[in-house]
């Protein structure tokens, strides 16, 4: 009988933890995008997504139900009132990232926008099949514009230097300006800048970004995951269904019908162009990338398409195409899921068509194609083409050292030739030769444009740690940087700002050659840190002024000059120092014995080995074989109306809004400290 | 052009049966090349499936891929986890396959100028991270050496001397 009640006790005990075990199953908010730490932490603030008044953006959440159960229904609500608009589910039975479960649904609304600015919540409301509920928060920001102060510009150049910090400016100024006691003999064009400020360059998942959300924080006002440009991340694998940010081409087209203009050195698949025009998850996914430019160019209005990566355009079955339909894109026309971006975003919804001529499209469609510097010039002589499509390369162009000493006559490959000659594109133009042609083109188009202009290879050298050549890229980048500033001086409504997505390699310019160049040979050749090291760098006063000729074209006579500059890296692979131009034929004669088998090899997973030279070994201080990106701040210079609006360290994404500002309303600050309206026509500091 | 013949007479019969031919890569197709894509040349055209000995650059890899390597008539470094497939390799660029009994070994990257002799294989040919090579160069068995090299430290990366 004593018992009955610790029974009884037992067994309500038992009830209730029953009871408590199905009221703890229940369906869960795994993702809610746009991204927020409203969602993600509970707190409202940083706010995370932040647009501008009208701007398009995806609403999606991903929602994990109890096992056995189905999201039956799902819908998004802002500031407490239901979203107007389908919203297209789809479980991950098939097409979700590993670790889903085949009935988690993605719920997805396309294409929604506010005009009212302020702070917003949003949410979604699920409902499994066993009538259970679940609902979960974000929030962001609708930045309003601000009343101007001065004119609308009616054209935006972004020139963008790939990895370019400020060692990097810094040496380009070193090299091709020179100093005499102290003082620059001829500013590089960016320094003549007016305004200047400190741009802070994280992505939305590390402090160190790469290249994609290094360009789309600045176009579309909101941080994207490293390799993704365009989009939120999401849980499928479909590298094109990814919610998608309007960009500032797509939202100035569509409001205002300015044209677009992307020129590269780089493949234009490449992160830095696609990432003005193209929505994706996956950066590498060439084939879908160019079509999307195509296809897409009513939305974005792209007018002007300068760079490498022929390879893409070329049909499958032309030699040397690169087409492959596994990284193509095609959107179902009856799953909602993505049948809904093409319908709210206008967007094309493609094909798996790898057989497909690109360059016959672009040219029936009324672009001008030039497949080399001669033909640039033709399409832009007299009245010129209207709409331009240039590929000058297979995949990214040689660096601007190499065209040059290809224009040079310099001959020093294995079959006699230059470097260009063994590429098989002898004529190939500079950067700033192809952003002349672009302004040309654009300057036509009565609404305007926005121009993005990137010097690719500086940041491709110096992964390379290859010091002459992203010094001459940089070089070569100053001299588009000109071209822009003079046009945007002609009538005063241009708004240029010179920016790096990311600053690459942590580049530190430790001082000079204490020995000549044939010094530097001979201790080349006797080796160690002692000879190569010790006797080299000069720090400190011992540096002085590394003074480098600068021939009529307008780059160094030679980069192998006596007491040269020395540049070092804090991001830095393993490499073998001995300080000077990798010019890899000089090795040649050095080498007459060519190898030949055997080839080492190495189980698979074994870290890949090479013999050492016994030169001077940097150990770097990551692993692998390239230097890496950093997280240091980058350096951003303006000029035009409004351009002293980019002072301070902003983050990437106030870029955005600031550029906007300017397009839209008008500049809320002066073009330059006298106040001017019009940038004043004269250089300035030094 | 017709797809090529992937499964090429087999590389240890083609180079007992003839001495294998000089090639060299200004010889494979027209240059400068084209507005569009590359011409063929006869000789490589008349080449394929038959013995070559090449001389080049093995690419520098950041990444690099069991049973394969490239090489070029320049060296190029990549760096694979910046730049993906926006690259520095030209057109010319030879895919370079161990024999399929030795897919999964890693080749040491060998600086300077190489010389190889393999069977050519020229058509379009997608590998299975979707690829594509229009020029490849099967080499025999032979083309390792019969041991592994010493096992060098596992990864992260000891003291590789990419003197470019």
């Amino acid at each position: 009988m004593k018992h009955l009640p610790s029974l009884n006790a037992a067994a309500c005990a038992l009830m209730a933890l029953a009871a408590a075990g199905s009221a703890f199953a229940a369906p869960a908010v795994t993702r809610l995008t746009p991204p927020s730490e409203r969602f993600s932490s509970g707190r409202p603030e940083p706010v995370i997504a932040r647009f501008l008044p009208g701007q398009r953006f995806d609403l999606q959440a991903t929602i994990k139900p109890d096992a056995g159960q189905r999201i039956t229904a799902a819908r998004f609500l802002v500031d407490g009132k239901p979203v107007d608009a389908t919203v297209a589910m789809r479980d991950c039975a098939s097409g979700c990232v590993k670790g889903i479960s085949a009935e988690t649904a993605i719920a997805t609304v396309r294409a929604m926008s506010l005009e009212k600015a302020g702070r917003h919540e949003f949410s979604v409301e699920a409902t499994q099949s066993d009538g259970q509920k679940v609902s979960a928060t974000g929030n962001f920001d609708v930045i309003p514009f601000a009343a101007a102060m001065g004119p609308k510009v009616k054209n935006i150049i972004i020139l963008l230097g790939d990895g370019m910090g400020a060692a990097q400016r810094t040496a380009a100024r070193i090299v091709k300006g020179g100093y005499a006691q102290g003082k620059v003999i001829q500013p590089l064009a960016m320094d003549t800048f007016p305004a200047t400020g400190l741009v802070k360059t994280s992505s939305l998942n590390s402090i160190v970004t790469d290249s994609s959300p290094g360009m789309t924080s600045y176009v579309s006002g909101n941080k994207n995951n490293n390799n993704e440009e365009g989009v939120f991340p999401d849980d499928t694998v479909d590298a094109f269904d990814n919610p998608r940010i309007e960009y500032l081409s797509e939202y100035l087209h569509r409001t205002q019908g300015k044209a677009l203009g992307i020129v590269t050195t780089a493949d234009v698949f490449d992160a830095t162009p696609a990432g003005n025009a193209v929505h994706t998850s996956n950066r590498g996914a060439g084939t879908g990338i160019v079509d999307q430019f195509f296809d897409d160019r009513s939305r974005t209005g792209l007018t002007v398409l300068l760079g490498g990566g022929r390879k893409w355009f070329l049909p499958a079955g032309t030699p040397g195409s690169e087409r492959a339909d596994g990284n193509d894109y095609a959107f179902s026309p009856t799953d909602a899921h993505t049948a809904e971006i093409v319908k709210r975003w206008g967007a094309a919804p493609g094909a798996k068509d790898k057989d497909r001529d690109l360059i016959k499209e672009f040219q029936a469609a009324g672009y001008r194609y030039a497949p080399t510097k001669t033909e640039l010039d033709a399409a832009t002589a007299g009245a010129g083409a209207d709409k331009l499509l240039g590929l000058f390369a297979f995949s990214n162009m040689n660096v601007a050292l190499d065209k040059i000493d290809g224009r040079r006559g310099v001959k020093q490959g294995l079959a006699g030739g230059s470097v260009v000659d063994d590429y098989g594109f002898p004529d190939q133009p500079m950067l700033d030769e192809m952003a002349k042609a672009a302004i040309a083109t654009l300057k036509k188009q009565s609404k305007g444009f926005v121009l993005m202009i990137e010097g690719a290879s500086i940041d491709k050298q110096a992964h390379n740690m290859d010091s002459e050549r992203w010094m001459l890229d940089t070089i070569e980048f100053d001299r588009a940087v000109q071209v822009a500033q003079d046009f945007a001086r002609e009538n005063g409504d241009t708004l240029v700002i010179v920016t790096a997505d990311h600053e690459c390699s942590g580049a530190a310019l430790i001082g000079g050659s204490m020995l000549t160049d044939q010094a530097l040979r001979d201790a080349a050749a006797k080796k160690g840190a002692a000879n190569l090291r010790d006797k080299v760098v000069g720090v400190y006063e011992k540096a002085g002024f590394p003074r480098y000729r600068i021939a009529t074209d307008g780059y160094p006579e030679a980069t192998d000059i006596d007491y040269r500059l020395l540049v070092g890296y804090g991001a830095n692979a393993d490499r073998y120092e001995d300080w000077r131009t990798n010019q890899t034929p000089l090795r040649d004669s050095q080498q007459p014995m060519v190898k030949g088998e055997p080839l080492k090899w190495y189980p698979a997973n074994a870290a890949e080995r090479d013999d050492a030279q016994g030169e001077f070994l940097v150990t770097g201080q990551v692993p692998g074989e390239q230097a890496v990106h950093t997280a240091t701040d980058v350096p951003l210079s303006a000029f035009g109306p409004g351009a002293l609006a980019f002072t301070g360290v902003m983050d990437n994404t106030d870029v955005f809004f600031k550029l906007a500002q300017a397009a839209v309303k008008g500049a809320t600050a002066p073009a330059d400290g006298s106040g001017a309206k019009h940038p004043a026509k004269a250089a300035q500091t030094r | 052009m017709p797809p090529a013949a992937l499964a090429a007479p087999s590389a240890e019969s083609s180079l007992n049966a003839a001495a294998p031919v000089d090639l060299r890569f200004s010889q494979f197709f027209k240059s400068p090349i084209g507005p569009a894509g590359l011409e063929l040349s006869d000789t490589l055209r008349g080449a394929a499936g038959r013995a070559v000995r090449l001389m080049g650059y093995m690419v520098a890899q950041e990444q690099a891929r069991p049973g394969r390597f490239w090489l070029t008539p320049r060296p190029v470094r990549m760096s694979e986890h910046a730049d993906g497939q926006a690259d520095d390799l030209p057109a010319a660029t030879v895919t370079v396959l161990l024999d399929t009994a030795q897919r999964e070994r890693l080749v040491a990257h060998r600086d300077g100028l190489v010389t190889l002799t393999g069977t050519l294989s020229v058509g379009r040919a997608e590998d299975e991270i979707g690829r594509v090579s229009w020029i490849r160069l099967q080499l025999p068995p032979d083309a390792l050496q019969a041991q592994p090299s010493d096992a060098a430290e596992p990864a992260p990366a000891d003291g590789h001397g990419h003197r470019h």
